[in-house]
C-alpha cells in the first residue's frame, strides 16, 4: 500500500518537474510568450514521470519511497535521491516564480507605491461614521458563529461516538458504519466552509442564514472529527469498570467515557467558535452576510477610509475572542 | 454434596491478533472460596478472570455460573450475569471528577433503568445502601470527594464499595494491591477477607506476592504460558513448584 503510494508520489512529482520544465522554464527562458504548446508539455511530464519512477525502481532511489520513510537509499542510490530532490525543488521554485508573476518591478514602480500609500492613509484615517452600521454588522457575525456552534455541537457529540473506533470496533456492522462516516465526514471537512457559502446563498438566499448553516456543516465535521479522537483516547480502566458491574451500552458512553471527555470537549468547543467567528468573516465576503458582506460593499465602492474602520473593528474582535478563548482553555486544563 | 459456584471446562481464549492467550483450562469453585491465581507477568490470569464474568468472549470450552452456562450469553443476560459479579482492578478505574457517593452508586448501573441513571435518578435504597458499603469500607466521611482526589488505598477501597453495590456472588479482584504499598496493600487484602468472610462472598484474587497468597488464600491455581500448571493449597507450594510457576532464576520476595 505504501509502495504504491510511493510510485504515486513519484510519477507525479516526475510529471510536474517534466512539464514545468518544458512548458514553463524553457518558453521563459526563450522569451517565446505564450507559444508553448501542450503536446510537449504532456510529452515532457511522461517523460519525467518516466525517469522519476525508473529511479525508484531500478536505482533503489524513490523519492516517495524515502519520504515515506520506506526506503533507506545508500551509495549511489543517496546521490540520485538527492540530486533528483534538489532539481525538484530547484524547478518547482524557478517555474513557481515565473507562474505568480512575481516582479520585484511593479512591486517598487512609482505608480504602484503611490497607489499602496493611498490606501494604507486611508485605512489608517478610518471614517468612524459609519461605527455604528459596523458594529451591528459585526454583531451579526458573532452570532452567526455562536448559533452555528450552538446548533453544531449536539449534533457532533451524538455524530461522535460512531465516529469512535474504539465504541465501534466490536462487530463488522458497527465498524462499516465507523468507516463511511469517517469518510462522509472526512470529505464534508476538506470542502472549505466558503465553498458551502456559496451553495447555501443560492440555497436560501444570501445572508447570514446562510453563512450560519455553512458554519454548522464544517463546525459538525471538524468538532465530531476532534471528539472522537478525545473518545478513541480515554483510559479504558474506566470503560471495563463500568461494563462490569452490568451497565448498558448507553450506561457505558455515559458515565465511562463521557466524563473523560467533557473537559477536553468543552476546550474544543470554545476554540471552534474563536474560529467561526473568523470564518464567518470571511464567509461575509461571498454572501454569508454580517460585516464581510459589508467589507466587500464598501471595498467594491472603493471607500477605502470605511474599509478601515471595518478592518479596524475586526482585527479588535477577533483579537479580543482569541486572547479571552485562549484563558478560557487555559483555565479549564 | 454442595454445588460449585463456579465451573470452568476446557477454557481457550484466542485474541483477535491470533495469540492464544488461555489453552485449556479447567477447574471448579465452590461458594465461599478465597482462590487465588498466580503465574508470570502474561500467563493469561487477566484474561481468564474477564471470562469469568464475560468481558471477554472464551473462544471454546465453558463457563458456568449458579448452574447456568454464560460462555456465550449475549444482551440483557449478559448484563444480568455481569451484575451478580463484583470486579476490582489493579488501577481502580473510578470515575474521575465524580464524588466518591456516585462511584459506589455506579456499582447499581447493572439494575437501574439506562435513563434514570443517566439522570443521575438513583432510588434512595440505592442511595442508603451506598453510604452502607462506604462504612464497611471504613471512609464514609469522604461520601462528597472527589474520587480522583483519595489516596490510592483509599480509591482501591471506594472500588471495593462499588463491587459491594452490586450484592455480588462472587467477587473478582486482578491484581488488587499491585499499585499500592505494603501497608496499604495488607489493609485492603484484610478488607477482600472480611467480605469473604463475614459476607460469604466467594472471592477470586490475581496476585503476585506469594507471602499475601499464603496469608490470604484458601486455595491456589498457576497459570505458565496460558495452561494450568498447579492447583493446591498454598502450604502445597513448595520450592520446587516455585520454581516450576515461576522458571529457574526466580526468588521469592516477601511483602508483610
Ligand atoms: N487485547 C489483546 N490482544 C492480544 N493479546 C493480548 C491482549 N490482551 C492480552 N494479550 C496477551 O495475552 C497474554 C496474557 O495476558 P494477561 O493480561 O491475561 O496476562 P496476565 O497474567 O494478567 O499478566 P500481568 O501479570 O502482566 O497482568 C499476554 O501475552 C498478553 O500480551
Ligand atoms: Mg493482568
Amino acid at each position: 500500500m505504501k509502495r504504491l503510494l510511493a510510485i504515486v508520489i513519484d510519477l507525479l512529482l516526475g510529471a510536474a518537474v517534466g512539464a514545468l520544465l518544458a512548458s514553463v522554464i524553457v518558453p521563459a527562458l526563450l522569451d517565446a510568450g505564450e507559444t508553448s504548446d501542450v503536446t510537449t508539455g504532456l510529452y515532457a511530464s511522461a517523460l519525467g514521470a518516466a525517469v522519476f519512477a525508473l529511479a525508484g525502481i531500478f536505482a533503489k532511489a524513490s523519492i516517495g519511497g524515502v519520504s515515506l520513510g520506506i526506503d533507506a537509499p545508500e551509495g549511489r542510490s543517496i546521490r540520485i535521491v538527492s540530486h533528483l530532490g534538489w532539481l525538484t525543488l530547484a524547478v518547482f521554485i524557478v517555474g513557481g516564480w515565473i507562474i505568480t508573476a512575481i516582479s520585484p518591478i511593479e512591486f517598487f514602480s512609482g505608480d504602484g507605491l503611490a497607489g499602496a500609500g493611498r490606501i494604507f492613509q486611508a485605512l489608517v484615517t478610518p471614517e468612524f461614521d459609519i461605527i455604528g452600521e459596523a458594529l451591528s454588522a459585526m454583531v451579526v457575525t458573532i452570532f452567526t458563529a455562536f448559533m452555528a456552534t450552538v446548533i453544531a455541537v449536539p449534533i457532533s457529540f451524538v455524530l461522535s461516538f460512531p465516529a469512535a473506533r474504539n465504541v465501534m470496533s466490536d462487530t463488522p456492522l458497527t465498524k462499516s458504519i465507523y468507516v463511511v462516516l469517517r469518510i462522509v465526514l472526512n470529505i464534508m471537512r476538506s470542502m472549505e466552509p466558503i465553498i458551502w457559502a456559496i451553495v447555501f446563498s443560492v440555497w436560501v438566499g444570501i445572508g447570514p442564514f446562510a453563512g450560519m448553516l455553512a458554519l454548522v456543516v464544517h463546525t459538525v465535521a471538524s468538532l465530531t472529527k476532534q471528539y472522537s479522537e478525545q473518545i478513541e483516547d480515554v483510559n479504558s480502566g474506566p470503560i471495563e469498570a463500568i461494563s462490569a458491574t452490568g451497565a448498558s451500552r448507553i450506561q457505558v458512553l455515559w458515565f465511562a467515557i463521557v466524563p473523560q471527555c467533557v473537559i477536553p470537549f468543552l476546550s474544543f468547543t470554545i476554540y471552534r467558535w474563536d474560529i467561526n467567528v473568523r470564518m464567518a468573516t470571511i464567509i461575509g465576503f461571498v454572501g454569508g452576510g454580517g460585516i464581510g458582506t459589508l467589507l466587500t460593499q464598501y471595498q467594491g465602492l472603493a471607500k477605502y477610509n470605511e474599509v478601515g474602520t471595518l478592518v479596524i473593528l475586526i482585527t479588535a474582535v477577533v483579537w479580543i475572542l482569541d486572547v479571552m478563548s485562549a484563558r478560557v482553555r487555559e483555565a479549564l486544563r | 454434596m454442595m454445588q460449585p459456584l463456579l465451573s470452568v471446562r476446557n477454557l481457550t481464549l484466542t485474541y483477535p491478533n491470533g495469540y492464544q492467550a488461555l489453552k485449556g483450562i479447567s477447574f471448579d469453585v465452590m461458594p465461599g472460596e478465597f482462590l487465588v491465581i498466580i503465574g508470570l507477568s502474561g500467563s493469561g490470569k487477566s484474561t481468564l478472570l474477564r471470562c469469568l464474568n464475560r468481558l471477554l468472549e472464551p473462544t471454546s470450552g465453558s463457563v458456568t455460573f449458579s448452574n447456568h452456562d454464560i460462555t456465550h450469553i449475549q444482551g440483557e443476560a449478559l448484563r444480568e450475569h455481569r451484575a451478580r459479579i463484583g470486579m476490582i482492578f489493579q488501577h481502580f478505574n473510578l470515575i474521575p471528577r465524580h464524588s466518591v457517593l456516585k462511584n459506589v452508586l455506579y456499582g447499581a448501573l447493572g439494575t437501574t433503568p439506562t435513563m434514570n441513571a443517566m439522570l443521575s435518578r438513583f432510588s434512595d435504597d440505592a442511595t442508603q445502601r451506598a453510604h452502607k458499603a462506604l462504612q464497611v469500607v471504613g471512609i464514609p466521611e469522604k461520601a462528597d470527594i472527589r474520587a480522583d482526589s483519595l489516596s490510592g488505598g483509599q480509591q482501591q477501597r471506594v472500588a471495593i464499595a462499588r463491587a459491594l453495590m452490586q450484592e455480588p456472588q462472587l467477587l473478582l479482584a486482578d491484581e488488587p494491591v499491585a499499585s499500592l504499598d505494603p501497608s496499604t496493600s495488607n489493609s485492603v487484602m484484610s478488607y477482600l477477607e472480611r467480605i469473604n468472610k463475614e459476607m460469604n462472598t466467594t472471592v477470586i484474587c490475581n496476585l503476585h506476592f506469594l507471602s499475601l497468597v499464603r496469608q490470604y488464600a484458601t486455595r491456589v491455581i498457576a497459570l505458565k504460558g496460558g495452561e494450568m500448571v498447579f492447583e493446591g493449597t498454598p502450604q502445597e507450594i513448595t520450592d520446587e513448584w516455585f520454581r516450576t510457576i515461576y522458571g529457574d532464576d526466580a526468588v521469592e520476595v516477601e511483602i508483610r
